[in-house]
């Protein structure tokens, strides 16, 4: 997918059906779902469902789709029923195709949306507030709980020195997630994973989902409700930066949760005042689209700047791969010394070079081409914005260095991996086309033979349901 | 009816496809299905085990694959 956070959702997506039914009794977590996770088209088709009393037949619904559309729409059906949010009734011969919302989540979205039902489910607001707490207190709060979590990663790159502020429980959950292993854990097992490696180039909001998905997985073997817990997080996405909520209508896996969000920064309690809880900016974030993420970035940014920190780009990239960061945090040198071969360090600046060599370890270390340059363009210095060709509209680092680092993936990845389900054994041609076509229109299709007969698609559930109600069509000539 | 069995596509250069035909050859633990001359269908779990002899056997056969000469380090 191309939106690292999206990837997150993948989790949800795994989770049996009675699950989803407990999450959407709470409005947030529709609300949330809806906002977050839908194709547009999706979102169009629950609107009108969501009033309709009885269910739409299938045709009907075709009837709102472009005839050149139909991949769309596929896929829109696919991601509702998949999210259990739309039921479609099977096919059978005297009997079309109907399909209608499920009725947890339409009551859920239809409070969401309308207000009404009683059921603490965007937080409840506190009368008390603490005026010390400001927006500006929790962005500092939040920012440096966080960036300790990404210095204790780093650092065990380079040792295993820890920071030593942060939480047991947090360093414990790193490691039950596989992002640092401890010393000692085993032969040659010592300082940060692969997965610790990606983890560190994402965006923050990726990040938070990471280590909150983590947290649920980790939260169930502890034997909390992970129910609880999810629709608890939805609900944080929908509150208010700087506004004080109240703990006392939580559940008690609630709390824990709570207590746990603590030490990540997503939410602050002020120590006088222990019912009451802040969330910060990266929890409001959490399920908010794309536009709201850039705001993150902007929220730090201004987070940054105000303590005197560096402005946002410093790194300069020559034709010549040689590279020169202007910045003096450990922890942009440490993220920097994962692909580079860093030679000189000056008190507020380094100096490398992007080797072959450097670029094969960190794709060892399972970090992508298309990640580094992400990283280089998204921290290039002034200066590099400033060339003819990128004040020109073009690329703002050299060409010859983006080329070449992609090439030197390609060096070493030489294997595309595609896990999916191959179909073959087909009655005859027709029924091989009719498949073949109807799972390049939902776009599962990964590749086909028409001489062998032979299709491999990503997902097979609704190809399924085609081939049943196909042969259901074939049966009543 | 038609047949449908779970696997992973894998999508290689020919060159890459002779070498993995050769791993399995051993015992046949790692190809479901053998579809073109850079598509292959093999069994999910041998996934990274079958990364794991490719990246073997080319570090044996490609020793020195470095068109930058020795790296400059010594250009400090």
């Amino acid at each position: 997918m191309s939106d690292p956070s999206l990837a997150s959702f993948e989790y949800l997506e795994k989770l049996p059906g009675t699950t989803f039914n407990k999450l959407y009794e709470q409005p947030s977590t529709a609300l949330a779902i809806f906002r977050r996770m839908l194709p547009h088209l999706a979102k169009t088709f629950v609107m009108t469902l969501l009033y309709m009393s009885k269910p739409l037949p299938l045709a009907d619904l075709d009837e709102w789709v472009e005839p050149n559309s139909q991949r769309e729409r596929g896929d829109a059906l696919s991601t509702l029923s998949r999210l259990h949010i739309v039921a479609i009734t099977a096919p059978s011969r005297d009997n079309p195709q109907h399909v209608s919302l499920l009725p947890n989540f339409r009551k859920s979205l239809r409070y969401a949306l309308t207000g009404g039902g009683n059921h603490h489910s965007f937080g409840v607001p506190s009368q008390d507030s603490d005026p010390d707490v400001t927006i500006e207190a929790l962005d500092e709060y939040a920012t440096s709980q966080w960036e300790g979590i990404l210095h204790y990663l780093v650092h065990s790159v380079g040792g295993g020195r820890a920071s030593g502020k942060l939480s047991e429980s947090v360093t414990t959950l790193l490691t039950s997630g596989d992002l640092v292993r401890r010393p000692g854990s085993g032969p040659g097992a010592h300082g940060i994973t692969k997965s610790g490696f990606s983890f560190l180039l994402q965006e923050v909001n990726a990040q938070v989902w990471t280590l909150l998905l983590l947290f649920i997985e980790n939260s169930e073997l502890l034997g909390m409700n992970s129910v609880e817990v999810l629709s608890f997080l939805f609900m944080l996405g929908s509150l208010e930066l700087g506004q004080a909520y109240t703990t006392t209508t939580l559940t008690e896996s609630q709390l824990h949760t709570l207590n746990q969000l603590v030490d990540f920064g997503l939410v602050y309690i002020p120590e006088s005042t222990p019912t009451l809880f802040f969330p910060t900016r990266l929890s409001t974030t959490l399920t908010s689209d794309a536009t709201a993420l850039r705001s993150v970035g902007a929220g730090f940014d201004a987070a940054i700047a105000s303590r005197g920190g560096e402005s946002q780009g410093f790194i300069i990239i020559e034709t010549n791969y040689r590279m020169y960061a202007y910045t003096s945090s450990p922890l942009q040198i440490a993220v920097l010394a994962l692909f580079t071969k860093l030679y000189i360090r000056y008190p507020n600046l380094v100096a490398g070079k992007i080797t072959q060599k450097s670029i094969g370890e960190a794709i060892r270390h399972g970090i992508t081409a298309d990640q580094v340059i992400a990283y280089l363009n998204t921290h290039a210095h002034p200066q590099l914005h400033k060339t003819p060709a990128a004040l020109a509209g073009g690329p703002v680092l050299p060409p010859t260095v983006v080329d070449q680092i992609k090439l030197w993936q390609l060096e070493t990845e030489r294997m595309e991996t595609i896990p999916g389900f191959l179909f073959k054994d087909f009655q005859d041609f027709k029924e091989y086309n009719d498949c073949s076509k109807y799972a390049d229109e939902i776009g599962v299709l990964q590749w086909k033979s028409d001489g062998k007969r032979t299709f491999f698609v990503t997902r097979h559930e609704q190809l399924r349901d085609f081939i049943k109600s196909r042969k259901a069509r074939e049966a009543a000539k | 009816m038609p047949r449908a069995i779970r696997g992973v596509l894998v999508k290689v250069d020919p060159s890459i496809k002779a070498i993995i035909v050769n791993i399995d050859a051993e015992n046949h633990a790692f190809i479901i299905e053998d579809l073109d001359e850079d598509h292959l269908v093999i069994k999910e779990n041998m996934v990274s085990v079958l990364k794991g002899r490719i990246d073997e056997i080319l570090a044996a056969v490609l020793t020195v694959s470095n068109p930058n000469g020795a790296e400059s380090d010594s250009d400090y």
